[in-house]
Formats: C-alpha cells, structure tokens, sequence
C-alpha cells in the first residue's frame, strides 16, 4: 500500500511536470486495478490543481493541473507518448514491428484462464503443468480438448502406393512404374478437427509469439524478423497492422510459413501432424488382415464428390470457413481434410509419396498435404497425395492443423490405451521413431 | 485370290477437284479433300467450318519463345473455360479443337508438363472454338494455334521463314505475348529483348494508322509468375522494373495494351529423364491469372 502510495505521488509529480513518457513508463508496470486507481486519483488532483491555480492565481498549480488533466483525457482516449527507443532497438527492429500485447496475468488461476481463452488446453494438460491446476480447470481443458481433437487410433497404413489415380494413363514412362508403398505404423494421436484459423493464430500473435524465440526452430532465428505482415508488423503475410481483416475470424490462417506453423503449435502445446498420421486420419485404413487394409481415397470414400471439399470449380475460388463443407468430414470427424487450404505437415518433401521419386529439388521441401480451394485435379487432392514448398514460403492457399500424441499427454481415466501405451517403455520408443 | 471389285466413276469428284479451296489462314488454293494446306499447313478444316457456318471465325495467338508456356497456358485455358462457364463459355468445334485440351490435361494430372510443341507446322495442333460470354447475344468464333516457339523466333529472324506465322500474325485479331516472369526475376534480360523483337516484327507486319497492329489489343502475360508473387501483386510494376525497354515499346507504339500475370504449378521441381537430362516438373496444379488476360482480349475484339 505504502509503496503504491509513493509510485501515485511520483506519478502526480512528474505528470504535473510534464514527464508523461515517465509516467506511462510507470502506468504500464502497474496491475491494471492499480492503473485505474492512479489514473482516477491523478485525474481528480490535477482538476483541483487546475481549479486551485485558476482562482488563486498561482500559474504554476493552474499549469501542472491543466497538464496532468490534458495527458489524463488523452489516456483515456487511447493516445500514448512516443516511446524513447534504446539503440539496440533501433538495430534490431527498424519498424514500430511488434503488435500490442496481452498483459501477462498476475495470478496461476489468471494464467490458467487466459491460456484456456488462448486455446491452450492442451498445454495445460501435459503432465508438467497438470499439476498445477483445480479439478475444475482440468475438466474444462479436457472438454475443450474433446471438442476441438479427434482422437486417430493406432494402426498400420500402407504410405507412398502409387495408385491408378496418377498412373491410369497406358503411356507410361520408365519411371512411372506403380509403387508398392511403405507399411507404416501410427500409434495413438490427436488430430485437430479443424484447421487453425485466423482467431485462434491472432491469440498467438497478441500474446507476442513472435518474440518467443523459445518455441521458434534455432535455425530460423534470423529469419522470424521476416515474417511481417503487409504493413511490416510480425503476423501472416495477408494480414494488416498484425491484424486479420474483419469477418474473416473463421477461415484458416494463411500466409504462413511452415516455421510459424510449427511454432504455433509449440506455443499451444501441440506439434504438425507427421505424414502417415495425416493420411491415416483421413484414409481410415482398416486392417482386416496382415496384408489386407482398405484405405480411403478421400475422407468420405473412393470417389470424389466435389459437393464435399472446396477445391477448384466447386466453392467460390476462395478459402471459406473451417465449418463449411461438413459433409467432408472424415470417420474419425476430422473437417476439410481434403480441400480448402493445404495443410503443413512435420515430414520433409520426398519421405514418402511417388511424386518425389528422382526429383532434384531447388530447396530442401517440407511436405504438404490435401489441396486447397484452387487445386485443379482431383487427384491432387486425395489423402494420398503429397505436394511440397519451401518451408519459408508463405503462400496464400497453405494453411495448418495440429496434432499431439496421446502419450504426450496427462489424461488419466480419460484413454483405456494411453495409461498402457504411456506407461509402456518399448511402446514409447516406438512412438518416438514414428514421430521423429 | 484376285477379287474383282466395282468402282464406280465419280464425275462429281473431278468437278470437285477442279474447284480450288482457299485456305482460311495463307488462302492458297487446296483440293476439296485435303486436310493440311499444302502451303502453310494449316488444318482445311477451319476453312470447310468457316464455308458451312457462314462464320469467319476472328483468331487469336499466343507467341512467345520455346519453353515460355504456350502450350500449357492454351491448353488449360481451354480445359478452364470448358468446365466453368459461369465467366465465359467455350465449346470447340471439331475432333481436332480437343487434342490440345487433352494432351495437357493429361501431361499435367500427372505431374508432367506436355511435351514441346514441334517445329513442323504440319504437327501443331489448332483450336477452333466458339466463345459465349454472359453478357453477349451471339457468340464469338475463334482460332487459336498452338505455334512452336522456336518457329516464331525463326520467322521473326528470318521473315518467310514459316508462312504459317506470317499469315496468321497478319489476320490476328488480337494477340497474348507470353513471357517468362521467371526469367526475369532471375535478371536474364532475354525475354526483354525476344519480346521487343516480336512486337517490332508485328508493327512491321501491318502497321497501318487504323487497322494495324499498333491499334489492336495485345495482352502481355507473365507465364510462369506463381513463383514469383510480386508479379501477380502488379503485373504492370513488374513490367515496369523489370522490363523496362518492354514497357516503354508498349507505350510508345501500342495503343491498346495490358499486363497480366499467370500461373499453373504451385511448385515446382526437376526430375532426372535419362533421355532429356533434367527436365521440370509440376508438383501440383493451381491455375491463377488463366482466363483474365483472354477475357480482356475476347471484350476488346467485341469493341473492335
């Protein structure tokens, strides 16, 4: 209280000065139940500075009251001094770059809410952090985690066959020849049911992702200060002043690199799904037998049916929100898997599909999946197919999802499988390589 | 064992055959049955079409040099329009009109570009089509060939080289010069100098006050610019900075001009062919900036 005291003196004084840059400086350390005090207190002591000078005379009391006065109204309405800019700012960030951020909350509990606000349940549910939470907090994560994740069971899928869709052309070249595909098996994991969208990536934005150099890649340091915006602030290439054009909270994010993907889903607890996790939520393979498992060409089934997916012809030539097209959903109630925006994965360009076999590649490719709103063939755009671009290119048809594996997770009683599957050594060593 | 056989003498052939049909493209004289003219090569049956319709079909190039995109550009022009007609229709007339469309729509489904268009004008394939647009009472009948890139370069080095070219360039009605934006992001200038040259040898070919070329439209379309987004930002400032010697011809000399920016590949990357050495792959397929340079033309020949 005493201390409190004396900051709302020293405020008042150098406000009445004239040192608004100071003052701010101050105002900005304060909780915010203790800005609104000063700000109030400050206010109604420089109209009574003003009051006083004005009928006493004393021009000093009359100017400090109507400075204080005039920097409280401007306050009020949003302006703020220019801030004094150290030199290594004036290195390092040549632009006003970084948006305004979320004041960091005070208390666990405060945290823990604006994590949730965040969408950040699934941080909260790893077991590091757990522990920290109410019974309460936890249920919530978990029913935001159940409406948001679908859980993809464990299975094999065959990656990488080479089917007639690409190959039904009877001239085929040397190199052309059909592709048995690789057997690969995928433990447990959840999968995002939607893509993320510009909402959810604005959260991230605001609460500074992009100077959290923590969850960014080390060999993408240098280069995060050149993810801006179209207004030179840090945010998706399309965006304006670190902002997302208005009506557009549903659709997914684009103009992403696949660093500020991957860094998203650090920031929320989550990772890219890896390849054979995204086509095996998407083909559902069913293992009937060791060699016999039936995977869909597409979420619904073996034939394209454009009605479901927005893809070249069949939606506006746009993206549309990430609950449209819900007729596409997958078994396991995955959404606009196929269409719509293409989603990064973690797997590197050439790992797995037929397209890449000999190819020489300008740059080393991350791999992306399930075509976009202008994907021209529909073959191009089945669970199978793989494209790639270079991990920094921020397209405007490229997008995301997250996943995260069960065994990543604290969810007792929640998944019979994850108690067993994390408690499970061997298992887990599986699942590592897999994921590697 | 020898069969005999009848056959009957047709008299009417011989009439026919003493009635020369002029080809539509070079209008040298051809037999009724002959299907390539044997002065330019040009299908005769653009001109049988013509006679039976009562139509003279307008004709539209796309020129540029070897390996700029003529023929992907044509042939996904065509597959586009085909399939959504809610901008603008087009329906080809003819077996022959389709092998263009199919021939690319083949190549590219798979990941492959369509094999490089020939020399041999006898082996180029050729679209006869009819255009509707929505606001439009009566369609547009149009021509459009796929030229071989290297064959234009020719006929603009060495005139008469390919009369084909000549005679088609000189009846166009309007014209897309295609032009690597790839290229010159990388700072070669020669696409620069290739285009000036081309349009150079336009304004020579007719350069009358009125109808010339310096009066028709020309579109000037960047192939190629879905890897480079600044292109499709503003084509006309790519042009600008890029091509500088370009953009001023075109001011100066070409009244009716645009810029326009095009792309097909997403991505793309080069596969090993033991024939071909390395050769470049689409990594998939992503029309942008297709029909706009071909729309603006088809609403300039209406006002024309």
């Amino acid at each position: 209280m005493t201390m409190n005291i004396r900051r709302i003196v020293t405020w008042i004084a150098r406000a009445g000065l004239g040192h608004v840059r100071t003052a701010r400086t101050i105002l900005e350390r304060l909780t915010p139940k203790n800005r609104r005090v000063v700000l109030w207190v400050s206010g109604i002591a420089s109209l009574s500075c003003l009051v006083n000078g004005w009928f006493t005379g004393n021009y000093l009391a009359y100017g400090a009251g109507a400075a204080g006065l005039s920097y409280f109204a401007l306050y009020l309405g949003g302006w703020s001094p220019p801030r004094k800019r150290r030199e290594h700012e004036l290195i390092a960030t040549p632009q006003p770059a970084f948006a305004v951020h979320e004041e960091p909350p005070a208390e666990v509990e405060d945290l823990v809410e604006q994590m949730l606000k965040q969408g950040r349940y699934s941080l909260l549910l790893r077991p590091e952090l757990i522990g920290n939470l109410t019974p309460d907090q936890v249920q919530r994560a978990w029913d935001l985690f159940e409406d948001r994740m679908s859980l993809v069971p464990e299975g094999e899928l065959v990656v990488g066959r080479v089917g007639n869709a690409l190959d039904e052309d009877e001239s085929l070249d040397d190199e052309d020849l059909v592709s048995p595909g690789t057997v690969v098996r995928v433990e447990h994991f959840y999968l995002d049911r939607y893509p993320v969208t510009n909402r959810q990536f604005q959260a991230f934005v605001a609460a500074g992702g992009y100077e959290q150099m923590g969850i960014w890649d080390p060999e993408i340091w240098p280069g995060v200060l050149d993810f801006v915006d179209s207004t030179g602030v840090p945010g998706p290439r399309f965006w304006k002043h670190g902002r997302h054009a208005s009506g557009e909270d549903h659709l997914p994010v684009v103009g992403i690199s696949w660093y500020e993907a991957a860094a998203y889903a650090r920031w929320v607890g989550k990772r890219l799904p890896t390849d054979p996790e995204w086509e095996k939520a998407g083909s559902w393979p069913v293992q009937l037998s060791a060699t016999a498992r039936p995977q869909r060409k597409y979420p619904w089934g073996e034939s394209m049916d454009r009605g479901r997916c927005n893809l070249w012809g069949s939606g506006p030539n746009a993206p549309v929100a990430v609950a449209d097209y819900a007729a596409g959903v997958s078994v396991g109630g995955v959404h606009q898997l196929v269409g719509n925006v293409w989603e990064w994965t973690t797997g590197n360009f050439g790992a797995w599909s037929y397209p890449s076999r000999d190819l020489i590649l300008p740059v080393a490719m991350k791999s992306i999946r399930g075509g976009a709103f202008d994907t021209y063939y529909d073959n191009q755009a089945t669970c199978q197919f793989q494209s790639g671009e270079d991990p920094v290119a921020r397209k405007h048809n490229i997008g995301f999802r997250c996943a995260v594996s069960v065994c990543d997770l604290s969810l007792p009683g929640r998944v019979v499988a994850s108690a067993d599957f994390a408690s499970d050594p061997s298992t887990r060593v599986a699942a590592e390589k897999v994921y590697a | 064992m020898i069969r005999d056989t009848t056959i009957p003498l047709d008299s009417y052939r011989l009439a026919q055959y003493a009635v020369q049909v002029p080809c539509y493209i070079c209008e040298g004289g051809n037999t009724f049955d002959a299907e390539l003219c044997r002065h330019c090569f040009a299908p005769m049956a653009l001109a049988h079409q013509a006679n039976s319709q009562k139509v003279r079909p307008q004709m539209i190039a796309a020129i540029g040099p070897s390996g700029v995109g003529k023929t992907v550009y044509l042939g996904m022009l065509i597959d586009m329009l085909s399939r959504q007609v809610h901008r603008m229709q087009l329906l080809a007339r003819g077996a022959f009109s389709i092998t263009l469309q199919q021939m690319t729509t083949a190549a590219l489904s798979r990941c492959k570009f369509p094999t490089k268009t020939p020399n041999e004008p006898d082996r180029w394939n050729w679209v006869h089509c009819q255009v509707r647009t929505p606001k439009q009472k009566r369609p547009i009948e149009l021509i459009m060939p796929d030229m071989a890139g290297e064959a234009i370069i020719e006929e603009v080095d060495h005139p008469h080289t390919y009369h084909v070219i000549r005679a088609l360039l000189s009846k166009c009605s309007g014209i897309m010069v295609m032009i690597d934006a790839m290229k010159l992001y990388e700072g070669t200038l020669d696409q620069d100098f290739f285009t000036m040259k081309l349009l150079s040898y336009l304004i020579e070919l007719d350069n009358d006050p009125k109808h010339g070329w310096g009066q028709r439209p020309v579109a000037l379309v960047f192939s190629k610019a879905d890897q480079c987004e600044e292109c499709f930002a503003d084509p006309t400032a790519y042009a600008k900075s890029h091509t500088t010697g370009l953009w001023q011809h075109c001011q100066e000399r070409f009244r009716d001009h645009a810029f326009f920016a095009s792309g097909v590949a997403g991505a793309c990357a080069f596969r090993a062919v033991k024939r071909d050495g390395h050769v470049r792959v689409p990594l998939r397929i992503e029309p942008r900036g297709i029909i706009e340079p071909f729309e603006w033309l088809v609403s300039r020949l209406k006002a024309n």
